[in-house]
This record gives structure tokens, C-alpha cells and sequence, in this order.
């Protein structure tokens, strides 16, 4: 979409400075920012001429809205850290074993708003360990999160005796996601209202602000007063409480399951980058993330609805995942120049390494060499 | 080795000049490097030392009519191929070694390990790479980690790399561009000893550096560049220190006496006796004991060579690098250490060296890097408030003169060198700092913002702030402060003002009395 073209615009004001660049990329209606909305448009005209009286129906854009509302909400807990420069994939493995917690408590015995609020403090314990992990004893993000999700999969099998829980039978659990507004199941609402939340954090606020400049260049954010390590630990804990509800709301929409954790860890990440290419590209922000996600699920439940194939949503993922990133990547290194990933910043390693404009998207180690090459 | 080009010098350039679009690096430059001699090569920066070097290293296309010979072949220029196999061999400031890999790796990584069938040979490798590291009388193990060496025994191994054996292009011609730069003291001594170990073998040795008591002590003769010329060459028995600092520093700077330094001398009176900027003791790295007061309205400069601690003193003073030992008050409260934020509440202002690296966060906007030391004003109702931080970034464009002008919302990396420091600089004054930092402010800008930088340092100095400029720029230093403290090893050495403060007795003062040729 954005070819070598834009990149070239950019380079040579870069360099001549002498014009504002970003005809392209930053205002307009250029194909590259708005690039989801188009095919949005395109996946609902293909799909609603293919099989219209399956696709353009009410029940499928209700189903679409709320199958995806707890995927969405996991794709907004990793966006927090991504923001940061710092992984979280430990979100996955912290919702389910929030959403099975607050199950297992309910069977035995506890009202339902105590386990909900057991169950996201455990998902808010994790973020601590985290962050400790990541903050104080500077391991790195990918990492320690990624030893933590398997640590809390172990932890879910000791909870569970490694066997589903019946589900509870109380209804005010199940009413607390599958109540319908306006025909929305109301973890639709869930979702919009902490991306609004999420989205006057990061866009509006100090904290957000702080963030995205820990992202962009630790070193020099914290030269200029930032407190990177308060910072950051306020990221780790912030995304696994989100993903601590999430996983909450996902038991109580869809039931008790073992493993549903784990898989709404690829489509979360897929979003979050795909969505730092959209509205405003280089940037991990709220509202391309969850643009990501419904173009994906969109894309996914009409070819579900034409050929009926099982494997479609991972397919589609996995390629949405690669090109996003490629794409973010591909946006940075256009220009030449990179600094270093910076050391002895409390943001590990590979965390905020590249501070071109447009590379954020590009986060550190996907390029995976530097995690190892920095140490 | 190279018996049968013993006659022929190992280097020989003749009438070089390389002009860039505006300025002219190198006119008209002729030097020659014998086999078996140590040639140092002097200039201050900006002489032209570095362009000459990466003419002979193949990376510059010279202007046409120069001529460079290496062991009697001419060097085709812009292929640095084919100056590594007519033999020039180059260790770079930096030695380029990756430190967790070990010794016989870093050797291998640009000439490939000795294989058996495709595979690495263990035996073979590490017996080469003893064999390469001998010659220059170095006795390392080459399965140590390159991290575990002491800072010559890594110059060696680079040393050894660019000389190892290799029969189809043997080596005629080492370039160590400033070897001695990041080495303490105490091991000058070793790589002055594997220098002339090495010239013995028959290699001739470009030797480019600042310090002068190494130039006597292992060169048979030199050469000094000064504005792309060269001022003077001959055998090292014919120089003396003084005449050498002469040819650097030439005639007309030494006389100068700028007129803007008489006038802060009259300034001085009126300015407030009690420091506000108090460092007792500091020490840490290379750091060994500086203690310095600097009052409101003084500029103080600090110089000092590579590793003589100038370029760690403001980040160890700000407290972004960790001291270890020492205390720094402002306004009579310690600074204290790890919190750049407290520093920066308590008033000072820390212009880090490195743009790119540290200085601003490159993707995010111009308004957003100027406006982040202090959020605060903004932060009304729960909300940044947008509209306010554009008009404080809009005031600061024009009153600084960026171009792009109120381009405040494009991401920092669009602006060119200069206009990101002018932007970095906007961000520090606005937050009216009692004291000011600043680590080499104008490095790679150009001439016409490093004017305007320098405007406004002064200005900010005349309203009250303490500046505290750390740069290698010498001019810049004798043209705006007071007075310039100059480090050696760790300690001020001495301190210049009035009078005293010239580029030329800056540099004077760079070399330890001791290495003085006695």
C-alpha cells in the first residue's frame, strides 16, 4: 500500500527538512491509515454479494460484535506494554486462569461479585510479578512473560485437578456478559467502555504520554524526568488486570474451558500491530486495534459462512500477524537510521529500541536477533 | 614479510585533496610511510585526519589528481576491497569487537575460521589465532571472552585481526585511528610496546592520534593536518612539543583574544558571588576526584580528551550515570543519583550528548518532545491539553527559528541535525533551568544553528541560569565561557580564563607534563 513511495517522501524531507512530510501518512484519506476501514468496506460488499441472505443479517453482525468482544478486550490488555516497548504474552494464560478461578469459586460456594473481584486482584497479582520480574530484575519482557504463562498454566491445572469445572448455575454470572442490549450481548458494551477508558489513558493523559515516549526511546525518556520504571511496572499490571476481566467475562459468556487462554493470545497480538498500521500508523493505539479485530473477524466469518472450512480463523490470523508486522517494520527501516536498543533503563533489552517515526509498530525484538545480540 | 616490497613505502599518497559540496576536507596533502616505520599522524578535529584515512580505506572518492600508492600499486578509489588487498589494514577507534563472543571468534568474524570439510577445525582455529596474537607479542587465550580482557589486550586483538595472516593480500599498511583514546593510563605503555613490536615485522604504521607524549615515544616520524592542509612533516627528531602544538593550533588563534571575552569579564561584577551548582569529590568511571562550583550567570566549559572523563562528568553530575563517590548540590540540596526527574525538579537541565540515542525520542512530534520534562501546565480537566501545548511549541519554533517552521506536529525525526538540537535546546529553556548542562550541544550541526545555539546559551547564562558546557569543540569552548576547566585522567588539570582562554592553551593543557619530551 504505502510503498516505497511515501518511504521516499520521507527521506528526502528528512533530510532537506524544508517541507513538512507525511502527505501520505498523516492526514487525508490516504489508503495507508484508513487501509482496515477500506477493506472492511470490501470483506462487507464481496461477502453480501456472495451469500447475502447468510452474511448481511442481524444475528451474524451481533455474533461477529460479541464473539470477538473478549478477544478485543485481551488485544487492548496487550497494547498497554506494546506501547511501552515491553511484551505481555502473558496475557493469554492470566485470563484463563481468571476466567476458571472465578468459575471454581463460584462452585464452591462464593456470591458472584466476590469471585469476580478474587479473580482480577489474582489477575492484578500477576501483573506485580511481572513486573518485577521485568522492571527490577530486568529480565526481559518476552521473556519473563512468556516463563510466566507457562508458570500460570501449571497453576490453572493445580486449581482444576486438570479437569473442567461444571458450569456454574448461577444466572446473574451468566446475565453478567449474556444479557442483551439493543441485541448486543453486553460484553459488547464491557469491551467499548474500557477501550474508552484505555484510550483517554494513552492518548490523553501523562501517563499515556509517558508511555509511548518510554516506547520510542527509554533512555531518552527517562533523561527527560520520565520515572520509565514507574511506568512501566503501571503497564505489566495494568495489562494483566485487563486481561484478568477479560478472562473473566470469556467464562462467563462461553463456559468453563482449560484452554481457551491461550489461543486468544494470537489474534490479541495480530490486532494490536495490524491496528498500530491504522488511523494512526506507527503508533499502537485503541481504536485501529479494535478496527483490527473486526476487519479479521469479519474477514473470517464470511469465508466461514462460504466455504465452512474449520481452519479459517487461524490461517487469517497468522497472515494478519506477519503482515502487520512486516508492514510496521518495513515503514521504519526505510531510513537508515536506528539507534541502539538502550541498556541500564529498567525497560529491558530489546524493549525500546528503534525510535524512528513511523517504527513503534516495529517493536523491538520481533526482529528477534536483537534479543540476544544486546545483553 | 613483504621482503619484496622493502624498497617501495608501504604508503604514499601525493597531491590529495577531497572536497566535499561545500568545504574542502583535504588540499593538496602528500605524506609517506616507510615498511617498519611508525608514522603518527596530528590534527585537531575537523583537520581532515578522518576524511584522509577513509580516502586510503576506499570509502571516499577523492577530487581527481591525488594519487595513493600502497606498497607500490596504485589504490583504485570507493572500493575498500581493493585497499584491504593491496594490503591497508584498519583498526577503528571503536575496534568493532563483540564483546561476549570470544577472542578466536572476533578474529574469525571477518576472515572465517580454518575449516576441515566445511566444518570449523577447534584445533586449527585457536592455533592460528595463537600464532596471529604472538606475533604481536601478545599472549592471550584465545577462547577467552574478549569482555574478560583489559582494555590494550582488546586493542591487541583487533590489532592482530587486521594483521592476520592472510597469503593472497598480506598486510603492508596498519592504520590505528586513535588507539590510545579509550585506553587508562596505565596500559598507554603496552600498545605503545606492541606498536613498535609490530612496525618490526615490516609493517609501516599510520598512527593517528591527539596525544603528543606518544608521538615521541613511538613514532620515527609525522605529519600535521591542520584545515585539510598539511602544516608540517618530517622526521619526529626535528619537532619539539611546543613547535608541534604551534603547527595544530596555527598562528593567528594563538594571538586571538576575543573581544566578547573581555566584555563577560566586565559582566562579571555584577554577577551574584554565591554558587548555585556545588561538586565536591565526584568520582566514578573514568572520574577520579573533580570538584568544581559554578555561580548563576557563569558559563564554565570543560575539556578534555577522549577518556580523560570529560564525556562522563555531566551525565555522573546530572545522576543519570551512577557516581561512586561525591556530592553535587544545587542551591545547596544534593542531587541525588538514578532520578533524573528530581534533578530536573530541583532545576537543572541535562542537554544529553547523543541526539539519536538519547536525547529525543525520534518518533514521537516535535510538540510532544519539547513539552516532556513538564506535563503539568498542560494537564487541565482531566485532559493534555492539545491546543495549549501547540501554541508554547509554536512560540518556541519561532523564537528558535526551526524549519520546518510550525511543523511542531511532524515526529522529531523528519528535522534536520540541527533543527532537533534547536527543538532539544527549546525543551530545557522552557523549563527555565538554574542549571544548565549541556554534553556536546552542537556536535553535527551546522554552522548557521550552532550561531543560534550559541545565541541563545548566552542568553540563558545572562538571565541567570549556570551553564556548564562539556565539548571537544575547542573553538566553541573559548568562545563562550568564562572560563574552561580542563581534565586529565579523571582530574582538572588545569583552569583557564580571561586571557589564558584560548583554543591553544586548551590543548596545551591536554597533555599530562610528564609525557613532555624531556
Amino acid at each position: 500500500m504505502h510503498d516505497g513511495h511515501s518511504e521516499q517522501t520521507l527521506e528526502m524531507s528528512a533530510t532537506a527538512a524544508d517541507e513538512p512530510r507525511r502527505r501520505f501518512a498523516g492526514s487525508g484519506f490516504g489508503l495507508d491509515r484508513f487501509s482496515g476501514v477500506y477493506l472492511w468496506v470490501l470483506f462487507i460488499v464481496v461477502f453480501g454479494i456472495w451469500t447475502p441472505s447468510e452474511f448481511l443479517t442481524s444475528s451474524t453482525l451481533h455474533s461477529v460484535a460479541s464473539t470477538q468482544a473478549v478477544t478485543g478486550i485481551v488485544a487492548l490488555a496487550v497494547l498497554i506494554p506494546l506501547a511501552g516497548g515491553l511484551y505481555d504474552l502473558s496475557v493469554g494464560a492470566t485470563a484463563n486462569l481468571t476466567g476458571m478461578l472465578a468459575i471454581t469459586l463460584l462452585n464452591h460456594g462464593w456470591a458472584v461479585a466476590p469471585a469476580i473481584f478474587a479473580s482480577v486482584l489474582v489477575g492484578i497479582a500477576v501483573g506485580l510479578v511481572n513486573s518485577v520480574v521485568v522492571v527490577s530484575l530486568r529480565v526481559n519482557s518476552f521473556i519473563a512473560t512468556l516463563g510466566m504463562s507457562s508458570i500460570l498454566a501449571a497453576v490453572l491445572v493445580i486449581i482444576t485437578g486438570d479437569a473442567s469445572p461444571v458450569p456454574p448455575t448461577s444466572t446473574a454470572w451468566n446475565n453478567l456478559t449474556q444479557t442483551t442490549v439493543a441485541g448486543f450481548q453486553i460484553v459488547v458494551l464491557y469491551l467499548i467502555a474500557i477501550a474508552v477508558v484505555l484510550w483517554w489513558m494513552l492518548a490523553h493523559t501523562p501517563a499515556g504520554r509517558y508511555l509511548y515516549a518510554i516506547g520510542g526511546n527509554a533512555e531518552a525518556a527517562r533523561l527527560s524526568g520520565v520515572r520509565v520504571k514507574r511506568f512501566s511496572t503501571l503497564a505489566l499490571v495494568l495489562s494483566s488486570t485487563v486481561a484478568g476481566l477479560g478472562g473473566v467475562l470469556f467464562t462467563s459468556q462461553s463456559g468453563p474451558s482449560l484452554d481457551f487462554g491461550p489461543a486468544l493470545l494470537l489474534p490479541a497480538f495480530a490486532a494490536a500491530f495490524l491496528g498500530s498500521t491504522q488511523l494512526l500508523p506507527g503508533k499502537f493505539n485503541v481504536w485501529g486495534t479494535l478496527l483490527a479485530i473486526y476487519v479479521l473477524a469479519t474477514g473470517v466469518q464470511g469465508l466461514e459462512l462460504v466455504s465452512g472450512a474449520a481452519w479459517l480463523s487461524d490461517m487469517f490470523n497468522g497472515v494478519a500477524l506477519i503482515v502487520a508486522v512486516a508492514l510496521s517494520v518495513n515503514r521504519g527501516s526505510g531510513r537508515v537510521r536506528r539507534s541502539r536498543p538502550i541498556r541500564g533503563s529498567g525497560v529491558p533489552v530489546s524493549g525500546p529500541s528503534s525510535p524512528e517515526q513511523d517504527a513503534p509498530g516495529q517493536p523491538p525484538p520481533v526482529t528477534s536477533a536483537r534479543v540476544t545480540s544486546t545483553t | 614479510m613483504p621482503q619484496e616490497h622493502q624498497h617501495h613505502p608501504a604508503l604514499e599518497v601525493v597531491g590529495l585533496s577531497k572536497s566535499f559540496t561545500r568545504t574542502r576536507a583535504l588540499a593538496d596533502v602528500s605524506l609517506s610511510v616507510a615498511p617498519g616505520e611508525v608514522h603518527a599522524l596530528l590534527g585537531q578535529n575537523g583537520s581532515g585526519k578522518s576524511t584522509l584515512i577513509k580516502v586510503i580505506s576506499g570509502y571516499h572518492q577523492p577530487d581527481p589528481g591525488g594519487r595513493v600508492r600502497v606498497g607500490a600499486r596504485d589504490l583504485p578509489f570507493g572500493a575498500p576491497v581493493q585497499s584491504y588487498r593491496l594490503g591497508c589494514r584498519i583498526v577503528q577507534q571503536d575496534l568493532g569487537l563483540v564483546g561476549n563472543l570470544s577472542v578466536l571468534d572476533n578474529m574469525a568474524l571477518s576472515s572465517g575460521f580454518p575449516t576441515i570439510l566445511k566444518t570449523i577445525s577447534p584445533k586449527r582455529s585457536v592455533a592460528q589465532a595463537r600464532r596471529d596474537l604472538e606475533r604481536l607479542g601478545l599472549e592471550i587465550d584465545p577462547r577467552a571472552p574478549v569482555s574478560s580482557l583489559t582494555a590494550s589486550q582488546r586493542t591487541g586483538v583487533a590489532v592482530a585481526r587486521a594483521l592476520r595472516e592472510d597469503w593472497s593480500y598480506p598486510p603492508r599498511l596498519l592504520i590505528l585511528d586513535e588507539p590510545t583514546a579509550a585506553l587508562p593510563v596505565t596500559e598507554v605503555d603496552t600498545l605503545l610496546q606492541m606498536v613498535t613490536h609490530m612496525a618490526a615485522t615490516g609493517v609501516g604504521v599510520l598512527y593517528v592520534t591527539h596525544h603528543l607524549g606518544e608521538v615521541f615515544r613511538v613514532a620515527n616520524s609525522l605529519s600535521v593536518l591542520r584545515d585539510g592542509r598539511l602544516v608540517g612533516s618530517g622526521r619526529v627528531a626535528g619537532f619539539d612539543h611546543d613547535t608541534i602544538v604551534h603547527l595544530l593550533v596555527g598562528e593567528e588563534l594563538e594571538a586571538e583574544e576575543p573581544a566578547t571575552r573581555v566584555d563577560r569579564l566586565a559582566g562579571v561584577a555584577h554577577r551574584s558571588e554565591r554558587p548555585i551548582l556545588q561538586v565536591e569529590d565526584l568520582t566514578g568511571g573514568a572520574l577520579a576526584g573533580v570538584s568544581l562550583e559554578v555561580s548563576p550567570g557563569e558559563i564554565v566549559g570543560i575539556a578534555g580528551l577522549t577518556g580523560s572523563g570529560r564525556d562522563e562528568l555531566l551525565g555522573r553530575l546530572f545522576g543519570s550515570v551512577p557516581r561512586a563517590g561525591g556530592s553535587v548540590l544545587v542551591g545547596g540540596h544534593a542531587l541525588p543519583q538514578h532520578r533524573p526527574d528530581l534533578a530536573i525538579a530541583k532545576g537543572v537541565a541535562y542537554l544529553a550528548p547523543d541526539r539519536k540515542t538519547s536525547g529525543g525520542v525520534m518518533n514521537m512530534t516535535a510538540r510532544e518532545n519539547l513539552t516532556m520534562p513538564n506535563l503539568r501546565p498542560f494537564w487541565k480537566g482531566l485532559r493534555l491539553r492539545r491546543k495549549l501545548e501547540r501554541s508554547r511549541a509554536a512560540e518556541w519554533f519561532e523564537r528558535l527559528g526551526v524549519r520546518p517552521a510550525g511543523s511542531f506536529d511532524e515526529p522529531l525525526s523528519i528535522f534536520s541535525g540541527g533543527n532537533q538540537q534547536k527543538i532539544l535546546f527549546g525543551k530545557w529553556l522552557s523549563q527555565q533551568p538554574a542549571v544548565f548542562l549541556l554534553d556536546e550541544p552542537t556536535q553535527g550541526v551546522d554552522v548557521g544553528a550552532k550561531a543560534d545555539l550559541h545565541h541563545e546559551l548566552r542568553a540563558a547564562a545572562m538571565a541567570g541560569a549556570a551553564v556548564v558546557l562539556s565539548s571537544s569543540d575547542l573553538e566553541e569552548l573559548a568562545e563562550l565561557c568564562d572560563r574552561v576547566l580542563v581534565l586529565l585522567d579523571g582530574r582538572i588539570a588545569a583552569e583557564l580564563s580571561g586571557g589564558e582562554l584560548t583554543e591553544a592553551s586548551i590543548t596545551r593543557r591536554f597533555m599530562p607534563a610528564a609525557a613532555l619530551p624531556a
